[in-house]
Parts: C-alpha cells; sequence; structure tokens
C-alpha cells in the first residue's frame, strides 16, 4: 500500500462513525487489524469518517478498547478475562458478531472460545434460545435421543 | 456441503457456528449441540466434529486406520436396510456415533487401577520368588514373606528394565502410574533398589511375530522420563495429558540402576508394586480398533 504523503500510520487516528450515528476515533494501526475497516479506508482514503452501518456505539468502544490493548502488545489471559467478566451472554453475541463483520481475527477467535466456554453445561433449551434455533425433532426422536446420550444431560446448569 | 439455509440459526452462519463449536473442549457439550436441532446434528455429523475433538484430545487416535462398530451383542453392525446414505454420509454417522460415545468416557472421574495381568520383565533374578508377578501385589510383605520382582545384577548402571503389563481392557485412558522400589530390610544398611528415572510405554501386541524379531509389541506412546526417589514408598507419576492406550500392553521402563548389592557387587532394580490407573473402561463392546 503506497504511504500517504502528508502523515505516517504510526500516530495517525482514523474516525469511525457507528449505524447510529456515533463517531469514536482509533489509531490507524488499530484500525489495520479490522480489515473491514482497513478495506473502506483504501477505497475512501483516511481523512474521511468511515461508516460502519452493523456496529453500534454500545460495541464500537469495547472493540477499541481490545485492539489499542493489542497494538501495545498487552493482551494477556488476565486482560481477556476481564474484558469478558462482565458481558452476559446477549453482550457478548452482539461483540462477536461485530467482530466477524470487522473481519476483526483476534477478537473474533477469542470470543468464539468464550462463546464455547459459556455454552458449557448448558441445557438444550437454553442454546436453542440463545441461537435461535427451532427445535425439528418430533418429541419421539427428542425423547430417544435424549435417552440414548443420557449421560450428557448430566450436571446441567439451571437456566438464567 | 448442505444449505441449511436459514434453519441454522437466526444469527449465526455455517462458517461461524463451526468456528464456535470447534472450540468446544467437551464431548458433552458438543453431543447436547446436536440434539437441538435435526440441522444441528446433520451439520455436527457431517463436518466430523465429534472426531476432531476426540482427536484433539487424544492424539494417539491418529494412527487408528479404521474403526468397526459393534453392536450390543458384539456383532458388527450393517447398514440399514433401503438406506438412501452414501457411503460417504454412512460412514460419517458412524464415526459420529462411535467417537461421540467414546469421548464419555474420558469424563469418567473414576480412576482404577486397570492392570490385569504381568507379561513379563526384562529379566529376572530367582524366579518365580522375585518375579514380575510380585509387583501386582500392593503389598511388600505377605504372611512373613516378602513380595517383589528383581532384576538381574548388572556392572553397567546404564542397563535398564522393563516390566510389560496388560492391562484390564484394550481401549483404555491412562492417568496416572504408580511404582514403589523395594526396601531390602533384611540387608546391611536396608538399601532401597529403585532406579534413577522411569518412562512408560503403551502399546499393542504386533499383528505377526517375527521369529527373528524380538519386539513383539508395537509402542503407539512413549512417555516423558520422570526422575524416581530413592525411597521406599508408592511413587505417583501423573502423564501431562491423559493417554488413550489403544491394545492394552503397558510397559514400565526403569532407567539407570542406582544400588548396590553388597554381597555380589552387582547393581540391581527391585520392585513392590506397579499399579495405573485409567478412567473406567465399561468394557462394553461397542468400539474395535483395527490398525492396517
Amino acid at each position: 500500500m503506497a504511504q500517504e504523503a502528508s502523515s505516517s500510520t504510526s500516530s495517525k487516528t482514523i474516525s469511525l462513525k457507528t449505524g447510529d450515528g456515533e463517531i469514536f476515533e482509533i489509531e490507524a494501526s488499530a484500525a489495520k487489524q479490522m480489515k473491514t475497516v482497513q478495506r473502506l479506508i483504501d477505497d475512501l482514503g483516511d481523512d474521511i469518517t468511515i461508516p460502519l452501518h452493523n456496529v453500534f456505539s454500545k460495541e464500537l468502544p469495547k472493540i477499541i478498547e481490545y485492539y489499542k490493548k493489542d497494538i501495545t502488545g498487552e493482551i494477556t489471559k488476565d486482560f481477556e478475562a476481564e474484558f469478558v467478566k462482565d458481558l452476559n451472554d446477549d453482550e457478548v453475541k452482539v461483540l462477536f458478531l461485530a467482530a466477524n463483520y470487522l473481519d476483526a481475527n483476534k477478537l473474533f477467535e477469542f470470543l468464539s472460545q468464550n462463546i464455547a466456554d459459556r455454552l458449557e453445561s448448558k441445557s438444550v433449551e437454553y442454546v436453542r434460545k440463545y441461537f435461535g434455533v427451532e427445535n425439528d425433532f418430533t418429541p419421539e426422536e427428542e425423547s430417544k435421543l435424549r435417552e440414548e446420550r443420557a449421560w450428557s444431560f448430566r450436571g446441567i446448569k439451571e437456566d438464567e | 456441503m448442505m444449505d441449511h439455509g436459514n434453519d441454522f440459526s437466526n444469527w449465526l452462519d455455517p462458517d461461524t457456528s463451526l468456528k464456535i463449536f470447534k472450540c468446544l473442549d467437551d464431548p458433552a457439550d458438543l453431543v447436547r449441540v446436536s440434539c437441538v436441532s435435526r440441522t444441528w446434528r446433520d451439520f455436527v455429523v457431517e463436518n466430523g466434529l465429534s472426531k476432531q475433538l476426540c482427536l484433539r484430545m487424544f492424539p494417539q487416535l491418529s494412527r487408528v486406520a479404521c474403526v468397526v462398530e459393534l453392536n450390543q451383542n458384539g456383532v458388527k453392525g450393517h447398514a440399514e436396510v433401503g438406506s438412501s446414505r452414501s457411503m460417504e454420509s454412512l460412514a460419517l454417522w458412524k464415526d459420529h456415533r462411535v467417537f461421540s460415545y467414546f469421548a464419555r468416557f474420558c469424563l469418567s472421574p473414576i480412576a482404577m487401577d486397570c492392570i490385569a495381568k504381568a507379561i513379563c520383565a526384562s529379566s529376572t533374578d530367582n524366579f518365580p520368588q522375585e518375579s514380575i508377578d510380585q509387583t501386582l501385589e500392593e503389598r511388600d510383605n505377605i504372611a512373613g514373606r516378602f513380595s517383589y520382582w528383581s532384576s538381574s545384577g548388572q556392572s553397567n548402571p546404564n542397563v535398564p528394565e522393563t516390566l510389560t503389563y496388560q492391562l484390564a481392557s484394550q481401549i483404555c485412558i491412562i492417568k496416572e502410574i504408580n511404582i514403589q522400589p523395594f526396601q531390602a530390610h533384611f540387608q546391611m544398611g536396608s538399601p532401597i533398589y529403585s532406579a534413577k528415572s522411569v518412562r512408560f510405554k503403551m502399546g499393542h501386541l504386533k499383528a505377526s511375530l517375527n521369529d527373528l524379531s524380538d519386539e513383539m509389541f508395537v509402542w503407539t506412546y512413549t512417555s516423558p522420563e520422570f526422575p524416581m526417589a530413592q525411597e521406599n514408598r508408592l511413587q505417583k507419576f501423573i502423564l501431562p495429558e491423559p493417554v488413550l492406550c489403544i491394545g492394552g500392553i503397558l510397559q514400565v521402563e526403569l532407567l539407570e540402576r542406582v544400588q548396590r548389592q553388597e554381597m555380589d557387587g552387582l547393581l540391581y532394580i527391585w520392585c513392590v508394586s506397579s499399579l495405573c490407573f485409567s478412567c473406567s473402561s465399561s468394557g462394553d463392546p461397542v468400539v474395535t480398533s483395527i490398525y492396517c
């Protein structure tokens, strides 16, 4: 990619506009980690406010926070644990979808693992509700499945 | 891959869901995922997720050439009559059944000693009083008689010894092995005939035995070396990860002799007992593996 004549990428900030109209700043080097954003910068230039129609003001600051840490190489297990500690399952879902849309690979990988961890010992009904899936087994099929796999239905957490 | 359209989820597509499912590391969670809906069950099967999870948990499985599924009577299963599925699809469904059933045993918290019998020792000083069979008995003294295995004496400390055992089941998941060296109170100074370090191998009997080769076994796993203490107690050696032993053969390799016997000036290793802890295997003849 050709270097901009006017400034170097390391200290430049990019303006991002969320789907609900709010504007956030991010360092260009952090923006680079989000391939969708980088592609938009390549197309529109880095002096323009980049529109992100599918990302909203609730989640973008969190994403920016993550990548701010990433560019300084400070992402540790403790940081990641702290990052998701107070998020409920729906909030993680929203972040996950945003990371996917932004093609922010590192965050996406981390959140995939976090969602998988959250599914641990959750009931089938909870998983259906969380992912918005219809149960298309007949009652007979379902009770047969559960009976055959009774061992995997022990120790299930109560649904919240 | 089948197009699942909107049935899949109201916010996940097959690619993003595959990402999440591959992060599941508990077989029970994967089984429950496949109970969510037909589409999800098909997705788990078609992507071989149960097998992949087992391979991640037990890399030793990668050596298995094929798996034959037996029904409850121990008879090889046949394809459903009138099944419209392709051979590939049938194989994927078989893999799913076998590997999701198999994975449940990894979760068992019950650990039991699974050494069924002693096969052979690399050497024995006085047979049969000091044979490897004595190590199946945990106590070092039975009704006034000492119970231990003794190697033959060597002047070179680097001559190793091996104790080979048959496990209770052809398919075991091994977590920990315990060894107790013997302290000879009947000798001056009560020497302890331990070894400097120990290593464990697991494997199976060779399919065809060649008269010229004295190696009867194929080893599919070799543990790291563990230092042994020169102490008369049951020493625990916990494997870094639980290991799948296919074939039911365990070998204890005692490396480097330490204790010299005053009487003849030779170095020996003497062992009271060997215990091998695995997750319980129910003994159900559900799965047999065959190597090419």
